[in-house]
């Protein structure tokens, strides 16, 4: 399994890859969304999952969302925005872009790996 | 409809608290053995401030101003690193995003609409961070592992 993550601070970067490489999965990293779009075009297959920051330079989270569904060869990525935005109306937009789910900064690693465990990424009752 | 314009709307001291506390558990201070102690004193001078800005309907600014040393163990604390590992270009960044979190989290608090900025940090000893006309509306200021750490909303009033 590969997951994406895509946040332009890369201490939060750091953090993510932790905890999902922690849980098996192959991490690439991206600083925006198109950095992103473009480390998915030179991968031999999509990720299964796309953990993705809302707030930054270039292109934007959600805006990445909307381009990647997009793309039929990335209906399947699992999408999952991980932001300090927790305004109803902003995870509205977000889940209507084709995000699957939505963790708020700050999260723990538990937190985080029960948003996957939910989305069947990895097994429930799984941790670090 | 007013908007913000009723200040009781305005995060307190109190909700700043409860979101830095969330913040602390999190990243800096899993275990609970190494919390944000408040003293409310303000030291004379930082060596690294973190601000964001949040606009909209609501117009102000978030900070974070520490010593090196805080900044260098909540850098060492969010990268799981050891203090000696950490380069400056960490500090800055794990400053960034902790006064991002911080804003996006004072947002949350905010009339709906308001947008926040990308995070600016300043690693340079003495510097500070001024808004002409914004008012200091809540601080937070204490030591983290024997470092001075003080966390602070401001308003800007704008006209229209």
């Amino acid at each position: 399994m590969r997951a994406l993550i895509v946040d332009d601070s890369r201490t939060m970067r750091r953090i993510v890859r932790r905890i999902v490489e922690g849980c098996g999965f192959e991490a690439v990293e991206a600083g925006d969304g198109q950095a992103a779009l473009d480390a998915i075009g030179a991968m031999d297959r999509p990720p299964d999952l796309a953990l993705v920051d809302w707030n930054m330079p270039v292109m934007d989270g959600l805006e990445f969302v909307s381009r990647a569904r997009a793309q039929p060869a990335l209906r399947a990525m699992t999408i999952v925005m991980v932001t300090t935005e927790s305004e109803q109306s902003q995870i509205v937009r977000a889940l209507a872009a084709g995000a699957h789910e939505y963790v708020i900064k700050p999260f723990t690693a538990d937190s985080m790996i029960d948003k996957l465990a939910l989305l069947g990424l990895v097994p429930n009752g799984a941790s670090l | 409809m007013s908007g913000i314009a009723d200040s009781t709307l305005e995060p307190s001291d109190i909700d700043l608290k409860e979101i830095v506390d969330q913040v602390w558990e999190s990243y800096l201070d899993p275990d609970g053995t190494a919390p944000l102690v408040l003293t409310g004193t303000v030291p004379e001078k930082f060596d690294a401030t973190g601000s964001i800005s949040i606009t909209g309907p609501w117009h102000g600014h978030v900070v974070v101003a520490t010593s090196l040393g805080a900044a260098t163990g909540a850098a060492a604390a969010f990268l799981a690193m050891e203090p000696d590992e950490v380069s400056e270009e960490d500090v800055a960044d794990a400053l960034g995003e902790l006064v991002n979190i911080i804003g996006g989290n004072v947002k949350s608090m905010l009339p709906p609409g308001c947008l926040l900025a990308l995070p600016h940090v300043v690693v340079a000893t003495g510097a500070v961070s001024r808004w002409p006309g914004a008012t200091r509306i809540c601080e937070l200021c204490g030591q983290w592992r024997g470092e001075p750490v003080c966390i602070s909303l401001w308003h800007e009033k704008r006209e229209g």
